[in-house]
Protein backbone atom coordinates (compact mmCIF):
# COMPACT_ATOMS: atom_id res chain seq x y z
CA UNK A 1 0.00 0.00 0.00
CA UNK A 2 2.78 2.04 0.84
CA UNK A 3 4.86 1.18 -2.05
CA UNK A 4 1.94 2.42 -4.23
CA UNK A 5 1.68 5.30 -3.16
CA UNK A 6 5.28 6.13 -2.95
CA UNK A 7 4.93 5.07 -6.89
CA UNK A 8 2.28 7.42 -7.15
CA UNK A 9 3.77 10.25 -5.68
CA UNK A 10 6.80 9.68 -7.93
CA UNK A 11 4.65 9.72 -10.62
CA UNK A 12 3.06 13.00 -9.63
CA UNK A 13 6.41 14.66 -9.08
CA UNK A 14 7.84 12.78 -12.37
CA UNK A 15 4.75 14.53 -14.24
CA UNK A 16 5.39 18.19 -12.63
CA UNK A 17 8.97 18.03 -13.05
CA UNK A 18 8.07 17.92 -16.93
CA UNK A 19 5.51 20.30 -16.69
CA UNK A 20 7.79 22.59 -14.95
CA UNK A 21 10.50 22.19 -18.14
CA UNK A 22 8.09 22.06 -20.70
CA UNK A 23 7.05 25.80 -19.19
CA UNK A 24 10.67 27.20 -19.03
CA UNK A 25 11.20 25.88 -22.85
CA UNK A 26 8.41 27.24 -23.85
CA UNK A 27 9.24 30.68 -22.49
CA UNK A 28 12.58 30.21 -23.95
CA UNK A 29 11.28 29.67 -27.29
CA UNK A 30 8.79 32.82 -26.74
CA UNK A 31 11.50 34.75 -25.91
CA UNK A 32 13.72 33.99 -29.21
CA UNK A 33 10.65 35.84 -31.17
CA UNK A 34 12.45 39.19 -31.71
CA UNK A 35 15.70 37.39 -33.41
CA UNK A 36 13.04 35.19 -35.54
CA UNK A 37 11.90 38.46 -36.85
CA UNK A 38 14.93 39.73 -38.11
CA UNK A 39 15.35 36.74 -39.76
CA UNK A 40 12.24 36.11 -42.00
CA UNK A 41 13.59 33.18 -44.06
CA UNK A 42 13.99 30.53 -40.79
CA UNK A 43 10.56 31.18 -40.31
CA UNK A 44 9.29 31.27 -44.37
CA UNK A 45 11.68 27.44 -44.12
CA UNK A 46 9.71 26.42 -41.23
CA UNK A 47 6.27 27.08 -42.66
CA UNK A 48 7.02 25.15 -45.73
CA UNK A 49 8.43 22.46 -43.78
CA UNK A 50 5.55 21.83 -41.41
CA UNK A 51 2.68 23.86 -43.08
CA UNK A 52 3.77 23.06 -47.40
CA UNK A 53 4.54 19.31 -46.63
CA UNK A 54 1.10 18.51 -44.85
CA UNK A 55 -0.63 20.28 -47.52
CA UNK A 56 -1.35 17.53 -49.55
CA UNK A 57 -2.53 15.05 -46.26
CA UNK A 58 -5.40 17.94 -45.16
CA UNK A 59 -6.82 18.46 -49.00
CA UNK A 60 -6.92 14.50 -48.86
CA UNK A 61 -8.62 14.13 -46.05
CA UNK A 62 -10.77 17.01 -46.04
CA UNK A 63 -12.05 16.38 -49.80
CA UNK A 64 -13.48 12.79 -48.03
CA UNK A 65 -14.08 14.13 -44.54
CA UNK A 66 -16.42 16.95 -46.87
CA UNK A 67 -17.93 13.85 -48.73
CA UNK A 68 -18.72 11.86 -46.06
CA UNK A 69 -20.32 14.61 -44.04
CA UNK A 70 -22.87 15.35 -46.96
CA UNK A 71 -23.73 11.56 -47.23
CA UNK A 72 -24.39 11.53 -43.38
CA UNK A 73 -25.87 14.66 -43.61
CA UNK A 74 -28.21 14.51 -46.74
CA UNK A 75 -29.38 10.97 -44.82
CA UNK A 76 -30.83 12.86 -41.76
CA UNK A 77 -31.49 16.11 -43.39
CA UNK A 78 -34.11 14.41 -46.19
CA UNK A 79 -36.05 12.46 -43.08
CA UNK A 80 -37.02 15.84 -41.96
CA UNK A 81 -37.41 17.80 -45.57
CA UNK A 82 -34.71 19.58 -44.96
CA UNK A 83 -31.98 18.59 -47.82
CA UNK A 84 -31.51 22.15 -48.52
CA UNK A 85 -30.03 23.04 -45.21
CA UNK A 86 -27.21 20.60 -46.36
CA UNK A 87 -24.49 23.24 -47.71
CA UNK A 88 -24.68 25.12 -44.16
CA UNK A 89 -24.41 21.70 -42.50
CA UNK A 90 -21.14 20.63 -44.24
CA UNK A 91 -19.70 23.89 -43.89
CA UNK A 92 -20.58 24.77 -40.36
CA UNK A 93 -19.61 21.35 -39.07
CA UNK A 94 -16.33 22.08 -40.81
CA UNK A 95 -15.69 25.62 -39.82
CA UNK A 96 -16.24 25.11 -36.17
CA UNK A 97 -15.36 21.43 -35.60
CA UNK A 98 -13.70 18.84 -38.07
CA UNK A 99 -11.33 21.31 -39.59
CA UNK A 100 -9.51 22.63 -36.84
CA UNK A 101 -9.86 19.09 -34.76
CA UNK A 102 -8.88 17.03 -38.12
CA UNK A 103 -6.30 19.14 -38.95
CA UNK A 104 -4.38 19.67 -35.92
CA UNK A 105 -4.44 15.63 -35.19
CA UNK A 106 -3.37 15.16 -38.43
CA UNK A 107 -0.72 17.68 -38.12
CA UNK A 108 0.67 16.11 -35.13
CA UNK A 109 0.54 12.78 -36.84
CA UNK A 110 2.81 14.08 -39.69
CA UNK A 111 4.20 17.30 -38.81
CA UNK A 112 4.63 17.14 -34.66
CA UNK A 113 6.16 13.11 -34.90
CA UNK A 114 8.58 14.53 -37.67
CA UNK A 115 9.67 17.59 -35.25
CA UNK A 116 10.11 15.40 -32.13
CA UNK A 117 12.29 13.01 -34.13
CA UNK A 118 14.21 15.98 -35.59
CA UNK A 119 15.17 17.58 -32.45
CA UNK A 120 15.55 14.28 -30.40
CA UNK A 121 17.76 13.33 -32.81
CA UNK A 122 19.69 16.51 -33.31
CA UNK A 123 20.23 16.00 -29.76
CA UNK A 124 21.31 12.32 -29.47
CA UNK A 125 24.14 13.50 -32.29
CA UNK A 126 25.16 16.08 -30.38
CA UNK A 127 23.90 18.74 -32.98
CA UNK A 128 22.40 20.89 -30.36
CA UNK A 129 25.30 20.72 -28.13
CA UNK A 130 27.41 21.67 -30.70
CA UNK A 131 25.38 24.69 -31.90
CA UNK A 132 25.78 25.89 -28.17
CA UNK A 133 29.76 25.90 -28.07
CA UNK A 134 29.42 28.17 -31.38
CA UNK A 135 27.72 30.35 -29.88
CA UNK A 136 24.42 29.61 -31.14
CA UNK A 137 21.78 29.20 -28.85
CA UNK A 138 20.23 26.10 -30.04
CA UNK A 139 16.39 27.27 -28.52
CA UNK A 140 16.16 30.63 -30.58
CA UNK A 141 18.06 29.02 -33.78
CA UNK A 142 16.16 25.90 -33.89
CA UNK A 143 13.26 25.63 -31.91
CA UNK A 144 11.44 29.19 -32.01
CA UNK A 145 11.22 29.39 -35.88
CA UNK A 146 10.21 25.64 -35.51
CA UNK A 147 7.55 26.60 -33.30
CA UNK A 148 5.60 29.69 -34.86
CA UNK A 149 6.22 27.75 -38.34
CA UNK A 150 3.64 25.42 -36.14
CA UNK A 151 1.64 27.92 -34.89
CA UNK A 152 0.94 29.68 -38.06
CA UNK A 153 0.21 27.14 -40.50
CA UNK A 154 -1.93 25.67 -38.11
CA UNK A 155 -4.86 28.17 -39.10
CA UNK A 156 -4.29 28.40 -42.78
CA UNK A 157 -4.12 24.23 -43.34
CA UNK A 158 -7.35 24.28 -41.30
CA UNK A 159 -8.73 26.79 -43.48
CA UNK A 160 -7.70 24.45 -46.60
CA UNK A 161 -9.54 21.42 -45.13
CA UNK A 162 -12.96 23.18 -44.39
CA UNK A 163 -12.38 24.89 -47.84
CA UNK A 164 -11.99 21.33 -49.60
CA UNK A 165 -14.10 19.34 -47.30
CA UNK A 166 -16.89 21.91 -48.43
CA UNK A 167 -16.04 21.65 -52.01
CA UNK A 168 -15.96 17.19 -51.30
CA UNK A 169 -19.70 17.83 -49.49
CA UNK A 170 -20.95 20.22 -52.88
CA UNK A 171 -20.13 17.33 -55.33
CA UNK A 172 -21.22 14.39 -53.28
CA UNK A 173 -24.38 16.55 -52.20
CA UNK A 174 -25.54 18.51 -55.59
CA UNK A 175 -23.76 16.23 -57.87
CA UNK A 176 -24.84 12.49 -57.00
CA UNK A 177 -27.71 12.88 -54.27
CA UNK A 178 -29.79 15.87 -56.59
CA UNK A 179 -29.66 18.81 -53.72
CA UNK A 180 -30.46 22.44 -54.99
CA UNK A 181 -27.26 23.68 -56.31
CA UNK A 182 -28.47 27.42 -55.29
CA UNK A 183 -30.18 25.96 -52.18
CA UNK A 184 -26.68 24.36 -51.12
CA UNK A 185 -24.80 28.19 -51.65
CA UNK A 186 -27.32 30.35 -50.29
CA UNK A 187 -27.95 29.10 -47.12
CA UNK A 188 -24.24 28.57 -46.33
CA UNK A 189 -24.00 31.81 -47.28
CA UNK A 190 -26.50 33.24 -45.16
CA UNK A 191 -26.00 30.91 -42.07
CA UNK A 192 -22.61 30.66 -41.73
CA UNK A 193 -21.20 33.83 -39.46
CA UNK A 194 -18.02 35.50 -39.69
CA UNK A 195 -17.45 36.45 -36.14
CA UNK A 196 -19.44 33.16 -34.69
CA UNK A 197 -18.16 30.27 -37.00
CA UNK A 198 -15.19 31.30 -39.04
CA UNK A 199 -13.26 33.87 -36.08
CA UNK A 200 -13.73 30.86 -33.47
CA UNK A 201 -13.00 28.41 -35.84
CA UNK A 202 -9.45 30.17 -36.42
CA UNK A 203 -9.05 30.87 -32.31
CA UNK A 204 -8.94 27.01 -31.78
CA UNK A 205 -6.77 26.33 -34.56
CA UNK A 206 -4.00 28.97 -32.92
CA UNK A 207 -4.62 27.31 -29.77
CA UNK A 208 -4.09 23.87 -31.15
CA UNK A 209 -1.33 24.84 -33.14
CA UNK A 210 0.56 26.68 -30.10
CA UNK A 211 -0.24 22.88 -28.25
CA UNK A 212 0.57 20.19 -30.83
CA UNK A 213 3.90 22.44 -31.64
CA UNK A 214 4.74 22.92 -28.37
CA UNK A 215 4.60 18.96 -27.67
CA UNK A 216 6.07 17.93 -30.28
CA UNK A 217 9.42 20.31 -29.61
CA UNK A 218 9.18 19.48 -25.50
CA UNK A 219 9.53 15.92 -26.31
CA UNK A 220 12.14 15.97 -28.81
CA UNK A 221 13.93 18.50 -26.44
CA UNK A 222 13.16 16.56 -23.69
CA UNK A 223 14.39 13.37 -25.08
CA UNK A 224 16.83 10.82 -23.76
CA UNK A 225 19.33 10.94 -26.34
CA UNK A 226 18.74 7.37 -27.61
CA UNK A 227 17.10 5.71 -30.05
CA UNK A 228 14.65 4.66 -27.22
CA UNK A 229 14.03 7.65 -26.03
CA UNK A 230 13.73 9.64 -29.21
CA UNK A 231 10.71 6.72 -30.33
CA UNK A 232 9.34 7.31 -27.22
CA UNK A 233 8.88 10.54 -27.40
CA UNK A 234 7.87 10.51 -31.01
CA UNK A 235 4.62 7.84 -29.49
CA UNK A 236 4.16 10.67 -26.93
CA UNK A 237 3.20 13.85 -28.85
CA UNK A 238 1.20 11.54 -31.13
CA UNK A 239 -0.34 10.72 -28.18
CA UNK A 240 -0.61 13.78 -26.21
CA UNK A 241 -1.42 16.06 -28.70
CA UNK A 242 -4.26 13.86 -29.51
CA UNK A 243 -5.50 14.30 -26.05
CA UNK A 244 -4.84 17.91 -25.49
CA UNK A 245 -6.42 18.72 -29.01
CA UNK A 246 -9.72 16.85 -27.93
CA UNK A 247 -10.06 17.67 -24.38
CA UNK A 248 -9.13 21.68 -25.52
CA UNK A 249 -11.55 21.19 -27.90
CA UNK A 250 -14.71 20.19 -25.76
CA UNK A 251 -13.48 23.29 -23.49
CA UNK A 252 -13.44 25.92 -26.17
CA UNK A 253 -16.77 24.69 -27.42
CA UNK A 254 -18.08 25.02 -24.01
CA UNK A 255 -16.49 28.72 -24.01
CA UNK A 256 -17.47 29.27 -27.37
CA UNK A 257 -20.52 28.44 -28.11
CA UNK A 258 -22.18 26.95 -25.12
CA UNK A 259 -25.35 29.27 -23.83
CA UNK B 1 56.76 14.27 -11.88
CA UNK B 2 53.65 12.53 -11.94
CA UNK B 3 52.75 12.88 -8.70
CA UNK B 4 49.40 14.85 -6.70
CA UNK B 5 52.19 17.13 -4.84
CA UNK B 6 53.33 19.32 -8.00
CA UNK B 7 53.22 22.83 -7.89
CA UNK B 8 50.65 23.43 -10.33
CA UNK B 9 51.28 26.62 -11.84
CA UNK B 10 55.14 27.72 -12.41
CA UNK B 11 57.05 30.64 -12.71
CA UNK B 12 56.57 32.02 -16.19
CA UNK B 13 53.86 29.64 -16.92
CA UNK B 14 50.99 31.29 -19.45
CA UNK B 15 48.13 29.87 -18.03
CA UNK B 16 44.83 29.97 -20.41
CA UNK B 17 42.43 27.55 -18.44
CA UNK B 18 42.68 27.55 -14.68
CA UNK B 19 40.43 24.76 -12.69
CA UNK B 20 40.47 25.26 -9.34
CA UNK B 21 38.86 23.12 -6.33
CA UNK B 22 35.81 21.26 -9.58
CA UNK B 23 33.65 18.98 -7.76
CA UNK B 24 30.63 17.93 -9.99
CA UNK B 25 28.46 15.14 -9.07
CA UNK B 26 25.78 13.83 -11.73
CA UNK B 27 22.78 11.55 -10.87
CA UNK B 28 23.97 10.82 -7.41
CA UNK B 29 27.44 9.76 -8.90
CA UNK B 30 30.57 11.73 -7.87
CA UNK B 31 32.82 12.83 -11.01
CA UNK B 32 34.76 15.12 -9.56
CA UNK B 33 35.86 15.62 -5.98
CA UNK B 34 38.06 18.92 -5.65
CA UNK B 35 39.97 18.97 -8.87
CA UNK B 36 43.00 21.17 -9.50
CA UNK B 37 43.73 21.52 -13.23
CA UNK B 38 45.96 24.06 -15.71
CA UNK B 39 46.26 24.33 -19.24
CA UNK B 40 49.14 26.26 -20.68
CA UNK B 41 48.36 28.39 -23.34
CA UNK B 42 49.86 27.22 -26.47
CA UNK B 43 51.20 23.58 -25.74
CA UNK B 44 48.73 20.54 -26.37
CA UNK B 45 47.72 19.18 -22.93
CA UNK B 46 45.52 15.70 -22.94
CA UNK B 47 43.68 14.77 -19.97
CA UNK B 48 43.51 10.95 -20.04
CA UNK B 49 41.56 8.70 -18.04
CA UNK B 50 39.63 5.31 -18.29
CA UNK B 51 36.07 5.72 -19.90
CA UNK B 52 33.31 6.66 -17.86
CA UNK B 53 36.17 9.29 -15.57
CA UNK B 54 34.30 12.21 -16.50
CA UNK B 55 36.87 13.37 -19.54
CA UNK B 56 34.28 14.75 -21.79
CA UNK B 57 32.28 16.30 -18.85
CA UNK B 58 35.13 18.32 -18.12
CA UNK B 59 35.20 19.66 -21.65
CA UNK B 60 31.26 20.45 -21.29
CA UNK B 61 32.60 22.24 -17.53
CA UNK B 62 34.99 24.04 -19.15
CA UNK B 63 33.10 25.28 -22.13
CA UNK B 64 30.04 26.07 -19.68
CA UNK B 65 27.81 23.75 -20.91
CA UNK B 66 27.77 22.03 -17.50
CA UNK B 67 27.75 24.42 -13.90
CA UNK B 68 29.98 22.68 -11.62
CA UNK B 69 28.96 22.20 -7.82
CA UNK B 70 31.89 23.79 -6.33
CA UNK B 71 34.91 25.04 -7.53
CA UNK B 72 35.95 27.77 -10.28
CA UNK B 73 36.86 27.44 -14.06
CA UNK B 74 38.69 30.47 -15.60
CA UNK B 75 39.18 30.50 -19.43
CA UNK B 76 41.70 33.44 -19.96
CA UNK B 77 40.95 35.01 -16.95
CA UNK B 78 37.20 34.74 -17.15
CA UNK B 79 35.00 32.94 -14.54
CA UNK B 80 33.39 30.76 -17.03
CA UNK B 81 30.27 30.16 -14.76
CA UNK B 82 30.33 33.76 -13.23
CA UNK B 83 29.37 35.14 -17.14
CA UNK B 84 26.36 36.22 -18.04
CA UNK B 85 24.58 34.57 -20.86
CA UNK B 86 25.95 37.15 -23.34
CA UNK B 87 29.44 37.22 -22.20
CA UNK B 88 29.75 33.09 -22.06
CA UNK B 89 28.29 32.87 -25.68
CA UNK B 90 31.16 35.49 -26.89
CA UNK B 91 34.26 33.56 -24.63
CA UNK B 92 32.64 30.64 -26.70
CA UNK B 93 33.11 32.29 -30.13
CA UNK B 94 36.93 31.77 -29.26
CA UNK B 95 36.42 28.60 -28.22
CA UNK B 96 36.65 25.63 -30.70
CA UNK B 97 34.77 21.63 -29.74
CA UNK B 98 35.49 19.12 -31.71
CA UNK B 99 33.06 16.27 -30.60
CA UNK B 100 32.76 12.64 -30.70
CA UNK B 101 30.53 12.32 -33.20
CA UNK B 102 31.32 15.39 -35.12
CA UNK B 103 28.01 17.04 -34.04
CA UNK B 104 28.10 18.22 -38.04
CA UNK B 105 24.37 19.49 -39.07
CA UNK B 106 23.01 17.26 -40.83
CA UNK B 107 20.97 19.66 -43.03
CA UNK B 108 23.93 21.92 -44.56
CA UNK B 109 26.62 20.42 -46.80
CA UNK B 110 30.46 20.40 -45.54
CA UNK B 111 30.75 24.22 -47.06
CA UNK B 112 27.59 25.06 -45.30
CA UNK B 113 28.70 23.33 -41.70
CA UNK B 114 32.09 25.21 -42.32
CA UNK B 115 30.80 28.92 -43.26
CA UNK B 116 27.86 28.50 -40.59
CA UNK B 117 29.66 30.01 -37.46
CA UNK B 118 30.75 32.52 -39.84
CA UNK B 119 27.89 33.37 -41.53
CA UNK B 120 26.43 33.04 -37.78
CA UNK B 121 28.81 35.53 -36.33
CA UNK B 122 30.19 37.87 -38.77
CA UNK B 123 28.55 40.24 -41.13
CA UNK B 124 31.07 39.44 -43.67
CA UNK B 125 30.19 39.60 -47.26
CA UNK B 126 29.43 35.95 -48.74
CA UNK B 127 32.61 36.19 -51.17
CA UNK B 128 34.78 36.53 -48.26
CA UNK B 129 32.97 33.66 -46.67
CA UNK B 130 33.69 31.09 -49.56
CA UNK B 131 37.43 32.36 -49.70
CA UNK B 132 37.79 31.63 -45.78
CA UNK B 133 35.78 28.40 -45.68
CA UNK B 134 37.67 27.34 -48.76
CA UNK B 135 40.83 28.03 -46.61
CA UNK B 136 40.16 26.14 -43.62
CA UNK B 137 38.71 23.17 -45.43
CA UNK B 138 41.92 23.19 -47.33
CA UNK B 139 43.58 22.90 -43.98
CA UNK B 140 42.50 19.94 -43.00
CA UNK B 141 42.66 18.58 -47.09
CA UNK B 142 38.79 18.66 -47.42
CA UNK B 143 38.09 21.06 -49.65
CA UNK B 144 37.41 18.72 -52.75
CA UNK B 145 34.65 17.40 -50.43
CA UNK B 146 33.01 20.92 -49.91
CA UNK B 147 29.31 20.07 -51.88
CA UNK B 148 28.79 16.13 -49.58
CA UNK B 149 27.02 16.01 -47.30
CA UNK B 150 27.52 14.83 -42.99
CA UNK B 151 25.94 11.32 -44.16
CA UNK B 152 28.30 10.59 -47.17
CA UNK B 153 31.62 11.32 -45.47
CA UNK B 154 33.56 8.61 -43.60
CA UNK B 155 33.94 9.12 -39.78
CA UNK B 156 37.47 10.16 -40.20
CA UNK B 157 36.20 12.97 -42.63
CA UNK B 158 33.14 14.00 -40.61
CA UNK B 159 35.97 14.88 -38.03
CA UNK B 160 38.00 16.93 -40.23
CA UNK B 161 35.45 18.79 -41.41
CA UNK B 162 34.12 19.45 -37.76
CA UNK B 163 37.98 20.37 -36.74
CA UNK B 164 37.57 23.09 -39.87
CA UNK B 165 34.41 24.84 -38.06
CA UNK B 166 35.71 24.40 -35.25
CA UNK B 167 38.36 26.63 -36.34
CA UNK B 168 36.57 28.89 -38.47
CA UNK B 169 36.28 31.68 -36.71
CA UNK B 170 40.04 31.40 -35.41
CA UNK B 171 40.05 30.63 -31.53
CA UNK B 172 42.18 30.84 -29.04
CA UNK B 173 42.01 27.15 -27.96
CA UNK B 174 40.20 23.66 -29.27
CA UNK B 175 38.83 21.13 -27.39
CA UNK B 176 39.48 17.58 -28.83
CA UNK B 177 36.46 15.12 -27.46
CA UNK B 178 38.30 11.53 -28.00
CA UNK B 179 39.09 12.77 -31.26
CA UNK B 180 40.77 9.22 -32.02
CA UNK B 181 38.01 6.85 -30.80
CA UNK B 182 36.95 4.60 -34.14
CA UNK B 183 39.30 5.78 -36.80
CA UNK B 184 41.46 3.42 -38.85
CA UNK B 185 45.26 4.11 -38.69
CA UNK B 186 45.35 6.65 -41.70
CA UNK B 187 42.23 8.57 -40.50
CA UNK B 188 43.97 8.49 -37.06
CA UNK B 189 47.47 9.50 -38.63
CA UNK B 190 46.09 12.93 -40.23
CA UNK B 191 44.18 13.35 -37.28
CA UNK B 192 47.21 13.28 -35.09
CA UNK B 193 48.99 15.37 -37.67
CA UNK B 194 46.31 17.88 -37.74
CA UNK B 195 45.84 18.40 -34.34
CA UNK B 196 49.70 19.29 -33.55
CA UNK B 197 50.08 20.95 -36.80
CA UNK B 198 47.59 23.60 -36.57
CA UNK B 199 48.44 24.46 -32.80
CA UNK B 200 51.34 25.07 -33.81
CA UNK B 201 50.61 26.92 -37.02
CA UNK B 202 47.80 28.89 -35.52
CA UNK B 203 49.18 29.01 -32.36
CA UNK B 204 46.21 27.36 -30.48
CA UNK B 205 45.85 25.94 -27.30
CA UNK B 206 44.91 22.46 -27.59
CA UNK B 207 43.02 20.26 -24.75
CA UNK B 208 42.50 16.48 -25.89
CA UNK B 209 40.58 14.51 -23.96
CA UNK B 210 41.54 10.62 -25.09
CA UNK B 211 42.23 7.31 -23.46
CA UNK B 212 43.49 6.61 -26.28
CA UNK B 213 47.81 6.08 -24.58
CA UNK B 214 50.31 6.16 -27.73
CA UNK B 215 48.76 8.26 -30.38
CA UNK B 216 47.46 10.91 -27.00
CA UNK B 217 51.38 11.10 -25.67
CA UNK B 218 52.64 11.40 -29.18
CA UNK B 219 51.51 15.01 -29.28
CA UNK B 220 50.91 16.27 -26.01
CA UNK B 221 53.32 18.15 -24.44
CA UNK B 222 51.49 18.00 -21.08
CA UNK B 223 49.34 14.86 -19.75
CA UNK B 224 46.36 14.50 -16.82
CA UNK B 225 45.76 11.77 -15.83
CA UNK B 226 42.23 11.23 -13.64
CA UNK B 227 40.33 9.10 -11.98
CA UNK B 228 37.79 8.08 -9.32
CA UNK B 229 37.05 12.25 -9.47
CA UNK B 230 40.69 12.87 -9.03
CA UNK B 231 44.22 13.70 -10.61
CA UNK B 232 46.14 10.53 -10.47
CA UNK B 233 48.90 12.24 -11.95
CA UNK B 234 50.15 14.92 -14.17
CA UNK B 235 53.28 15.85 -16.05
CA UNK B 236 55.30 15.17 -19.70
CA UNK B 237 54.64 12.14 -21.13
CA UNK B 238 57.77 10.97 -20.19
CA UNK B 239 57.60 11.96 -16.12
CA UNK B 240 53.99 9.76 -16.46
CA UNK B 241 55.44 6.90 -18.24
CA UNK B 242 58.41 6.68 -15.47
CA UNK B 243 55.81 7.65 -12.52
CA UNK B 244 55.90 4.85 -9.66
CA UNK B 245 52.40 5.03 -9.34
CA UNK B 246 50.90 1.41 -9.72
CA UNK B 247 47.75 2.63 -10.98
CA UNK B 248 48.95 5.19 -13.54
CA UNK B 249 51.33 2.24 -15.10
CA UNK B 250 48.35 -0.25 -15.26
CA UNK B 251 46.60 2.28 -17.27
CA UNK B 252 49.80 3.42 -19.58
CA UNK B 253 50.50 -0.34 -19.98
CA UNK B 254 47.19 -1.02 -20.47
CA UNK B 255 47.46 -4.36 -17.95
CA UNK B 256 44.60 -6.23 -17.45
CA UNK B 257 44.34 -6.49 -13.83
CA UNK B 258 45.86 -3.95 -10.97
CA UNK B 259 44.42 -1.73 -8.81
CA UNK B 260 41.67 -1.41 -11.21
CA UNK B 261 40.64 -5.24 -11.04
CA UNK B 262 39.35 -6.83 -14.26
CA UNK B 263 36.22 -8.71 -12.39
CA UNK B 264 33.24 -5.98 -11.52
CA UNK B 265 32.77 -6.37 -7.44
CA UNK B 266 30.80 -10.05 -6.78
CA UNK B 267 30.55 -12.41 -4.61
CA UNK B 268 32.68 -15.55 -4.74
CA UNK B 269 32.37 -17.62 -7.94
CA UNK B 270 31.35 -20.93 -5.72
CA UNK B 271 29.00 -18.82 -3.53
CA UNK B 272 27.27 -17.75 -6.44
CA UNK B 273 26.96 -20.66 -8.37
CA UNK B 274 25.95 -23.22 -5.61
CA UNK B 275 23.69 -20.61 -4.52
CA UNK B 276 19.55 -21.33 -4.94
CA UNK B 277 19.49 -18.02 -6.80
Amino acid sequence: MLEALARLGHLGLHALARLGRGHLLLLAILSGLPSLLARPRLLLAQIHNVGVLSVLIIVVSGLFVGMVLSLQGHYVLSQFGASESLGVMVAASLVRELGPVVTALLVAGRAGSALTAEIGLMKATEQLSGLEMMAVDPIKRILTPRFFGGLLSMPLLAAMFSAVGVIGGYFVGVGLLGVDDGAFWSQMQSKIDWREDIVNGVIKSLVFGWVVTWIALFEGHDAIPTSEGVSGATTRTVVHSALAVLCLDFVLTALMFGD
Amino acid sequence: MASGDRRLEEPGDDILVRIRGLAFAHGGRRIFDGVDLDIPRGKVTAVMGPSGTGKTTLLKLIGGQLRPQAGTIEVDGEDVHALSKGDLFRLRTRMGMLFQSGALLTDLTVFGNVAYPLREHTRLPESMIRKLVLIKLEAVGLRGARDLKPNELSGGMARRVALARAIALDPMMIMYDEPFTGQDPISMGVLVKLIRQLNDASRLTSIVVSHDVADTTSIADYLYVIAGGKVMARGTPAEIRASSSEWVTQFMEGLPDGPVHFHYPAPALATDLLGAG
